[in-house]
């Protein structure tokens, strides 16, 4: 189960920046963004298709543009090899009724590149297993 | 080499509607009773194309997909640039109508998906006589919450946000073959006319109220994927539960596309209703039947 510690946080940003397709869809992406997997906030620096920093030293000095913020169950789900209904896809996820998630802040960054968000996102069901994150140095 | 040939077919028929001619193209395929397709919001034809050339299907049915005005290659009406398009029940109802008069279609079954699923509800109250039975998939009463500006923004690629914004709305079990076809097909689309489209989806499109004026004449099935979170199985079920006659039928391992998401598991539910309709079957059968 995905614990969204800075382990796993380093984990998804090798899956993001080593996959071939993000590095199309996501040409053009450049922006700063704050993930929200409950208590634990993260703010993502993506410049031009890499993810080039992830930090949970959430101050002054990391301003973010947009915020996706849901409940741990909700993104364990969205997480999950074959997500259930509901929980597959942001909107599905922003569903009042279902994962909760909030979209804050100046979503017009989000609606310009939602592709890339997406394909980034998606790739959080890739991140290798418990052991095999925990030998990887932490960076967060 | 021997050419891979489809029996599909494609045409353009003229249809006189509120003043305008309507230069409508169609695809169509097979003999019998018309199915008439429609597509979802800012898309097109396209969509059925697995069904047009099954020989399941167009064995026993004729086979019609059109594009709606704006959509595909049906030419908007003159003076387009200068209307905020909004799809409305009223329009869309009467002229889906319009194109089965011009073709000369006997009283044909109507299938649509998404807001083609819901104008089947308006057939239904409006239109019984004219119609045979009515597939109405990820259809409900009122599905709110997308009538959505960013649509249609000159700071947001139009293709790349209609398209990426559906995507999730499609099963992750539906090959990814198909979903980005579907994908490909919503990037397509004109400026503004999906979110034209959502405006009769979302704003337009509320029949609270009026389901249970549906009489059960005409036979309506109700078929609705559990990936879909736009219209959720409980919201059709929900309005199942107001349309007599009605039969509603909850699909597994899909979504809010199932004729291009995934023309397999969608024909497994499919053919049994298709099936009823050319049996002339009128009871309704299963789970979330309508009284």
């Amino acid at each position: 189960m995905a614990e969204f510690d800075s382990h796993w946080m380093n984990a998804w940003q090798d899956v993001v920046n080593a996959d071939p397709g993000f590095k199309v869809v996501g040409t053009h992406f450049t922006a700063d963004f704050l993930l929200g997997f409950g208590e634990r906030e993260y703010v993502v620096s993506v410049r031009e298709g890499h993810v080039e920093r992830i930090t949970d030293e959430l101050s002054i000095e990391t301003p973010w543009s947009f915020a996706l913020r849901a409940p741990e169950e909700s993104w364990e789900k969205f997480t999950q090899k074959l997500p259930p209904p509901m929980y597959n896809d942001i909107w599905a996820m922003a569903h009042p009724l279902h994962g909760r998630l909030q979209m804050d802040g100046d979503v017009k960054v989000l609606w310009q590149n939602m592709r890339a968000l997406m394909w980034m996102l998606d790739r959080m069901r890739e991140v290798p297993e418990r052991e095999l994150v925990e030998e990887r140095a932490t960076r967060v | 080499m021997t050419a891979v040939r489809e029996p599909v077919t494609g045409g353009y028929v003229y249809v006189p509607y509120a003043g305008h001619e309507y230069r409508v193209f169609y695809e169509e395929a097979g003999e019998g009773i018309p199915l008439v397709c429609l597509h979802t919001a800012g898309t097109d034809s396209r969509e059925w194309r697995h069904q047009l050339n099954d020989s399941d299907i167009n064995g026993n049915f004729r086979v019609i997909a059109l594009d709606l005005p704006r959509h595909g290659k049906s030419i908007p009406p003159i003076g387009f640039e200068k209307e905020d398009y909004r799809l409305t029940g009223k329009f869309y109802s009467e002229f889906v109508m319009a194109f089965c008069e011009a073709l000369e279609l006997d009283r044909p079954v109507i299938m649509g998906s998404s807001m083609g699923g819901n104008i089947c509800l308006h057939l239904a109250l409006n239109f019984e006589e004219k119609v045979r039975a009515l597939i109405a998939i990820e259809a409900c009463e009122y599905s709110p919450g997308w009538y959505i500006s960013w649509l249609a923004h000159p700071h947001v690629h139009g293709g790349e946000a209609c398209a990426t914004s559906v995507f999730g709305l499609m099963a992750p079990q539906s090959p990814d073959e198909y979903r980005w076809e579907t994908w490909w097909y919503y990037s397509q689309g004109g400026p503004g006319v999906f979110k034209g489209d959502l405006y009769f989806y979302s704003v337009d499109h509320d029949f609270r109220g009026l389901s249970e004026k549906i009489t059960g004449n005409v036979p309506i099935y109700l078929m609705t994927g559990v990936y879909d979170f736009a219209c959720t199985p409980e919201m059709t079920a929900e309005t199942g539960k107001k349309i007599k006659g009605s039969e509603t039928i909850i699909m597994e391992d899909i979504g809010h596309f199932p004729m291009c998401e995934n023309p397999e598991t969608f024909k497994r539910f499919l053919m049994p209703v298709l099936e009823k309709i050319q049996a002339g079957a009128r009871e309704p059968v299963g789970a979330g039947a309508g009284s």
